[in-house]
C-alpha cells in the first residue's frame, strides 16, 4: 500500500509539471495585466495542433515544436490582445467573457481547418522508454523531461522578471499601474508583451502535451480550469504560487484518485482549495493590495 | 400655492422614483403572456416545445442577472442549481414512472439503475418518488448549497474573478460527478423516458411561475434591498463604510437566485422529458450569462428578451449551419462585452433616462430664465461664473465677443 502510494507520488510529478507549464502563462497574464484569459485552454489546444503540424508537415519532433509553438501562439496572443482585450483592462470580469468568445471562435476555426477527428503526435525517440524508479512501474523519460522543462520555464520566467529591465517594468506595473505610468513606463506595451509571453507559454504547454494526450478541438478547457484553480490556490502575488499550487493540486489529485477515484479526488482537492482560500482569500502567495478601492 | 422656487426644488433635488410596476409594463407583460399561453391553440407543437423551453431558460437567465447585474457577483456555475432542480424532478418522475411501468426485465426501478446492477432504489432516493418531496428538496437543497457557498466566500470578501473561477470549477466537478455515478444519475445519457408534462396546461404553469418570479424580482430590485444591492455592486467598500453588512446582502440574493434557477430547472425537466449532465455544466452556465448580458443584465425584463433572441437565433441558425452558430456566439460575446455592456434593454433604458434628464434640465433652465428665481440665479452667477463677464451674467448675455 505504502509502496503503491509512493509510486503514485512519483507519477503525480508529471501532472504537477503539466500544471506548472499550463498555469505559468495564465499566472503571468493574470498577475500583471489583471486579465482573466478564458481562452488559455484553447491557446494550449492551438499549440498542440501547431505541434502536430510541425510533426506531420515539417517532420520535426517536440524539441522543434516547442520554440515554434511559443512563437506561433505568442503571436496569436498578441493579435487577440490588440483586437479584443485592449480597452477592457479596467473591467476584469468583462475580459473573462470576451476571451470566452475568443475561445469559442478558436474552437470553430480549428474544427474547420483540421476537422473533428483526433490527431496523434509522437514523442521524440530519445525520450521513449523509462528508467527504474521507486515502486513497481518504470519512470518514463518523457515525464522527467516534462519536470525539467517546467523547472526551466520557471527559472526563465524568474530571470525575465527579476534580471531584466523589462521585468523591472513588469513588476512595477503589477504593483502600481498608475504610478509606473507616471514614471514613464509604457504600461500598454508591457500589457501587450506580457500577454504575448503568457500565450507563448500556453503554446509550449500545448507542444509538450500533444504527445501524451489526444489532440482534439475541445481538449483545452479542463486545463484552463485546472490552471485557474492553481492560481486561486497559489495566489498571483508571487511567482512561487504557481509551483506550490500546482504541487498541492497535482499530487492531491493523483494520490486521492488512486485511493478513491478520480472524481472524488477532484472533489476533495476542490474542497481543500475552498478551505484554504477561506483562510487566505488571495491564495497562499497572494498579497493584500494596499488600496481600498474596488476589489477585484 | 406653490412658489416657483419650491417647484424648482422639487424638479432638481427630488429623486424621480420609478413606479414599481408601470401601467404599460403590466399591459405589455399581459399581452406577451396571452400570446404565449394561447399559442398551442393555433401553433405547431414543435414551436410550443421551444417556447416552454425558452421560458424556463429565461427564468434561469433572470437568476443570473439578479446576482450579476444587480449584485455584481459573476457566477459561472449557476447551472449547478438549475441542474439540481432538474435532477430532483426528473428523478421523482422517473421513479414513479418505473414503479408503474415495469422494465423489460420486470423490475420496478428506473431502467438505468437496472443496467448498472442495482436491484432496488437506494434508500436515500426512495422518498423522492413522491413529487411533493421532490419539490421540497428542489426548494431547499439548492438554496442550502448556495447559502453554504455564500457564507464561505462572500464573508471573506471573495468575489469578482475568484468567485467566477471557483463556481466554474464547481460546475465542472458536479458534471463529472454525475457522469461517474451513473447508477444513480443516469450518467452520460442522463434521465429520460418518464412521464413528461408537455401540454398547454403545463405551459400555463410555466408562464405563471415566470410571471410570479418576474414580479418578485422587480419588487426585490426596486425596493430598498435592491438599492443597497446596486450600491454594493458599484462600490462595495463604500457600501461597507456606510454601515451595510455587504456579505449578508450578497448571500441573500445569491440564495434567492439559486432557488429561482432550481425552479427553472424543475420546470425544464418536467417539460422536456430529458435531463443530462449538460444541464449542470459550465457551458449552460456561461450561455446563461450571455443571455443575460445580451438582454441587459441590470434589468429584469432583459434576460427574457436576451434568451428568446439568442436561443431563438440558435435554433434558427443551427438548422442551417451547425458550426456557424458557435462562431456567431463567439463574436456575439465579444461584441456585447466591448460595445454594448449594458445589453439591449439596458441601452434603451439608459437612453430613456438620459432623455428624461435632458428634458428636466431644459425645464429647470426655463425656470431660471423667467421666474422670480432668475434674478437670484443671475446675481449668483455674476459673482461665481468666471467664464462670462459680470455684466454678461447679470443681463443674461452669451458673453462671447467676436
Amino acid at each position: 500500500m505504502g509502496d503503491a502510494v509512493l509510486t503514485q507520488f512519483f507519477s503525480g510529478f508529471s501532472l504537477v509539471a503539466i500544471l506548472i507549464i499550463a498555469a505559468l502563462g495564465l499566472a503571468v497574464i493574470f498577475g500583471v495585466a489583471g486579465v482573466i484569459n478564458m481562452a488559455h485552454g484553447e491557446f494550449i489546444m492551438v499549440g498542440a495542433y501547431v505541434a502536430s503540424v510541425v510533426q506531420s508537415g515539417l517532420g520535426g519532433n517536440t524539441f522543434w515544436s516547442i520554440p515554434i509553438c511559443f512563437v506561433a501562439v505568442g503571436l496569436l496572443g498578441l493579435v487577440v490582445e490588440r483586437t479584443v482585450i485592449r480597452g477592457l483592462y479596467d473591467r476584469p470580469l468583462e475580459t473573462l467573457l470576451a476571451t470566452w468568445g475568443v475561445s469559442l471562435i478558436l474552437i470553430v476555426v480549428i474544427k474547420m481547418i483540421f476537422g473533428t477527428e483526433l490527431h496523434y503526435v509522437g514523442s521524440p525517440e530519445m525520450l521513449q522508454g523509462g528508467f527504474p524508479a521507486p515502486g513497481n512501474l518504470p519512470f518514463p523519460w518523457y515525464r522527467l523531461f516534462l519536470i525539467l522543462l517546467s523547472i526551466l520555464l520557471l527559472i526563465a520566467t524568474f530571470v525575465l522578471f527579476f534580471r531584466t529591465k523589462f521585468g523591472l517594468a513588469v513588476r512595477a506595473v503589477r504593483r502600481n499601474r498608475s504610478m509606473s505610468e507616471a514614471m514613464g513606463i509604457n504600461t500598454a506595451r508591457v500589457d501587450m508583451l506580457i500577454f504575448a509571453y503568457g500565450s507563448g507559454l500556453a503554446g509550449v504547454a500545448g507542444a509538450v502535451l500533444a504527445p501524451i494526450k489526444t489532440v482534439s478541438p475541445t481538449m483545452g478547457f479542463p486545463y484552463a480550469v485546472d490552471s485557474f484553480m492553481v492560481l486561486v490556490l497559489g495566489g498571483v502575488g508571487n511567482l512561487m504560487g504557481v509551483p506550490v499550487g500546482a504541487a498541492i493540486i497535482g499530487e492531491g489529485e493523483t494520490i486521492l484518485a488512486f485511493l478513491f477515484n478520480s472524481v472524488i479526488g477532484k472533489l476533495l482537492v476542490f474542497l481543500l482549495i475552498v478551505l484554504v482560500i477561506r483562510i487566505v482569500p488571495r491564495g497562499i502567495f497572494g498579497y493584500q493590495e494596499r488600496t481600498l478601492g474596488h476589489r477585484r | 400655492m406653490t412658489t416657483a422656487s419650491a417647484e424648482l426644488g422639487r424638479a432638481r433635488f427630488t429623486l424621480r422614483r420609478e413606479p414599481m410596476f408601470p401601467l404599460w409594463s403590466i399591459f405589455g407583460v399581459a399581452a406577451v403572456v396571452a400570446i404565449l399561453a394561447t399559442y398551442p391553440l393555433y401553433g405547431t407543437e414543435y414551436v410550443m416545445n421551444l417556447l416552454g423551453m425558452f421560458v424556463c431558460f429565461s427564468i434561469f437567465a433572470l437568476s443570473i442577472s439578479l446576482i450579476w447585474g444587480f449584485a455584481g457577483i459573476l457566477s459561472l456555475g449557476q447551472a449547478i442549481y438549475f441542474g439540481m432542480g432538474a435532477y430532483f424532478i426528473a428523478l421523482s418522475l422517473k421513479l414513479s414512472y418505473a414503479a408503474e411501468n415495469p422494465t423489460r426485465y420486470g423490475g420496478t426501478i428506473p431502467d438505468y439503475m437496472e443496467w448498472n446492477g442495482l436491484t432496488e432504489v437506494p434508500a436515500i432516493m426512495a422518498p423522492l418518488m413522491h413529487i411533493e418531496v421532490a419539490i421540497v428538496c428542489l426548494l431547499f437543497f439548492p438554496t442550502l448549497l448556495a447559502f453554504i457557498f455564500g457564507v464561505i466566500t462572500f464573508k471573506r470578501h471573495i468575489y469578482g474573478v475568484y468567485c467566477a473561477v471557483i463556481t466554474l470549477a464547481e460546475a465542472l466537478i458536479l458534471q463529472e460527478f454525475i457522469i461517474e455515478y451513473q447508477a444513480y444519475t443516469g450518467g452520460f445519457n442522463g434521465i429520460t423516458d418518464y412521464e413528461t408534462y408537455n401540454n398547454m396546461y403545463f405551459l400555463w404553469v410555466i408562464l405563471a411561475v415566470a410571471v410570479l418570479l418576474f414580479g418578485t424580482s422587480r419588487l426585490l430590485t426596486h425596493s430598498r434591498i435592491g438599492t443597497v444591492l446596486k450600491s454594493v455592486r458599484d462600490n462595495d467598500v463604500r457600501a461597507e463604510f456606510n454601515g451595510y453588512e455587504v456579505a449578508n446582502y450578497r448571500i441573500f440574493v445569491f440564495c434567492f437566485a439559486s432557488m429561482m434557477a432550481a425552479i427553472a430547472g424543475g420546470l425544464y425537466a418536467a417539460w422536456m422529458g430529458i435531463v443530462s449532465h449538460l444541464d449542470t455544466g459550465p457551458i449552460l452556465s456561461i450561455e446563461g450569462v450571455i443571455w443575460a448580458a445580451v438582454g441587459g443584465r441590470a434589468t429584469v425584463i432583459g434576460p427574457f428578451i436576451g434568451t428568446f433572441l439568442v436561443k431563438g437565433a440558435e435554433f434558427f441558425l443551427s438548422q442551417q449551419l451547425a458550426w456557424a452558430w458557435q462562431l456567431v456566439m463567439g463574436l456575439l460575446f465579444i461584441f456585447v462585452v466591448k460595445f454594448m455592456p449594458e445589453g439591449i434593454m439596458g441601452t434603451i433604458g439608459k437612453s430613456i433616462a438620459m432623455g428624461r434628464q435632458r428634458r428636466a434640465y431644459a425645464e429647470s433652465q426655463d425656470a431660471y430664465q423667467s421666474g422670480p428665481m432668475a434674478v437670484v440665479a443671475r446675481l449668483r452667477a455674476a459673482f461665481t461664473d468666471g467664464n462670462r463677464g459680470f455684466m454678461d451674467n447679470l443681463l443674461g448675455r452669451s458673453g462671447r465677443r467676436d
